[in-house]
């Protein structure tokens, strides 16, 4: 019976994840605005020209693909003791509204 | 005849950076920020003021400096890492991109009753909001011995620019075989590891051209930022030829001699061929005079970085007490985006976000070998507070040094592109 409860509980997220990926309006909580202040932090090190060299662009990222690379860091999957910090303190609403501004940013 | 706009305006005025001979009754009701200091709390603050608020605010920058040579990565120059050039910035980004007034004279003083600043040329700029960034000055009386005229000879090049220059002639210059006697300054001072990543650069230039030189570090304090990985590289890269000394070992600096290069120390005197001293610092001189300060420093209001003692006055970076942030030029940009948020929202009305802060200090200890430091803050009512961080591990293997040296060359290139373009 739990291991049911799981398995749809699973289904269900993996639903909604994709939808919330496939379309960042759907993107829970997100705010234009408040993902351009959160950017400050990221642009003292990626730079918004995109000409930096040992650190990438994340500007024009799609929302999908900068959501999977920040949630692999908060869950240190992905090894980089940098930004493992910066994700750990990003909360959904955070995460999903710096995924729509930058998305949406040169 | 055309009208001129209010953005026309700006953009004639950042042109032509004559913004103080024009008269000060421009713009009608728009609300004035003046910034003094261009380093990287007031460029950052000045353009994120300026840029977030399109126009609703009239930015004016005031730098003596037409040409800003970050103290961050001056040691990859005395390192031979980078060129001098590559650590110039301008500030015609911050004019023409984002319409800041630039302004390259001395602030002389505050009126903070009048909320004007008076500058080196006898113009004045009012404000309603007053951001002072200006970096550290040195206590030259520090160090016994010590003096402005004294650091032609033992540079301190704790102000990045000609001082820089100097002291990276006097190591290539040092005899062969020579000692170089280096003095860190007492906490708290500017960039925490930035002495002992001199060190490291220094010794690089010595292995490369003048093997047999020394090191002896007359440190004031018995412990230091990133400790356990510089000892470790030095051992690695450098071994016999960095001597560091804690001030329990030689007792404390007696006095220093630049006639004789001598420093008298209870272990012993100490003859240098070339040296570095880097006296005790405190906010530069402007915030002292603009009556912010306690003591050496400013305190702030950790939520907003508005000064303790004025709440139209912001203090930024080195020259305030931002404890528990280390005073490091990836704070001050850390800071100038809440100050400049904080701003544009008690000026416009513009929504106010909760304060948050971070820092990553780098530093390269030789080729390749990049170590870091850094940590998140958010704002308690008496301090900025740390709430995570990491620092680099001794015996890390060569691919994550390197990878960490490149990240630096990736953040240098953030910043300053953040604070000047």
């Amino acid at each position: 019976m739990k291991s049911k409860f799981v398995f749809f509980s699973i289904i269900i997220l993996l639903l909604f994840s994709n939808k919330i990926l496939a379309d960042d309006k759907a993107l829970a909580g997100a705010d234009f605005e408040y993902g351009q202040h959160l950017s400050g932090e990221c642009v003292t090190c990626h730079n918004s020209t995109g000409l930096g060299q040992g650190i990438p662009k994340i500007t024009g990222m799609k929302t999908a693909v900068f959501i999977k690379k920040i949630l692999a860091y908060k869950t240190k999957e992905k090894d980089n003791a940098v930004m493992q910090m910066v994700a750990d303190r990003l909360g959904e609403e955070e995460i999903n509204s710096l995924a729509l501004y930058l998305s949406k940013t040169k | 005849m055309a009208k001129i706009t209010r953005r026309s305006f700006v953009g004639i005025m950042a042109a032509s950076t004559t913004a103080l001979s024009m008269p000060s009754i421009a713009f009608g009701a728009l609300p004035r920020v003046v910034v003094i200091g261009g380093g990287a709390g007031g460029a950052t603050a000045a353009k994120y003021i300026a840029k977030d608020s399109k126009g609703a605010v009239d930015v004016t920058l005031v730098e003596a400096s037409k040409r800003y040579y970050t103290c961050f990565f001056s040691n990859l120059y005395l390192g031979d890492f980078r060129n001098y050039g590559s650590i110039g910035h301008n500030y015609y980004g911050l004019a023409v991109n984002h319409g800041v007034n630039m302004v390259h004279e001395w602030a002389s003083s505050v009126n903070s009753a009048e909320k004007k600043v008076y500058l080196g040329s006898g113009a004045t700029v009012s404000y309603d909001k007053l951001v002072i960034s200006p970096g550290i000055d040195l206590k030259f009386n520090s160090v016994n011995g010590y003096s402005p005229e004294a650091q032609s000879i033992m540079p301190h090049a704790w102000k990045s620019g000609t001082q820089v220059q100097l002291l990276k002639n006097q190591v290539k210059g040092m005899k062969k075989g020579g000692t170089f006697v280096m003095v860190p300054p007492p906490n708290p001072y500017r960039c925490p590891p930035g002495p002992y990543e001199r060190i490291s650069m220094i010794a690089h230039q010595f292995k490369k051209t003048n093997p047999t030189a020394k090191i002896v570090v007359l440190d004031p304090k018995n412990k230091f930022s990133k400790q356990g990985l510089f000892m470790e590289g030095w051992q690695k890269h450098y071994p016999g030829m960095i001597e560091w000394i804690s001030a329990d070992t030689h007792g404390g600096i007696k006095k220093i001699n630049t006639s004789t290069m001598e420093f008298e120390t209870d272990l012993d005197t100490f003859k240098a061929d070339a040296a570095s001293v880097i006296p005790a610092q405190q906010a530069g001189r402007i915030a002292m005079n603009a009556g912010v300060n306690k003591g050496d420093w400013c305190p702030i209001v950790p939520a907003s970085m508005q000064s303790q003692a004025d709440e139209n006055i912001y203090v930024l970076g080195d020259a305030s007490i931002a404890k528990s942030m280390p005073k490091s030029g990836f704070s001050a940009n850390s800071q100038a985006k809440v100050a400049a948020n904080h701003i544009r929202g008690s000026l416009t009305g513009s929504k106010v976000f909760t304060p948050r802060f971070a820092n990553t200090c780098w530093s390269l200890v030789a080729t390749n070998d990049g170590i870091k430091v850094g940590a998140n803050y958010d704002a308690k009512p008496d301090k900025i507070n740390k709430t995570s961080g990491f620092i680099s591990k001794t015996g890390e293997d060569s691919n994550l040094r390197k990878a960490t040296y490149e990240e630096s060359i990736g953040w240098y290139s953030g910043i300053t592109s953040d604070m000047f373009s």
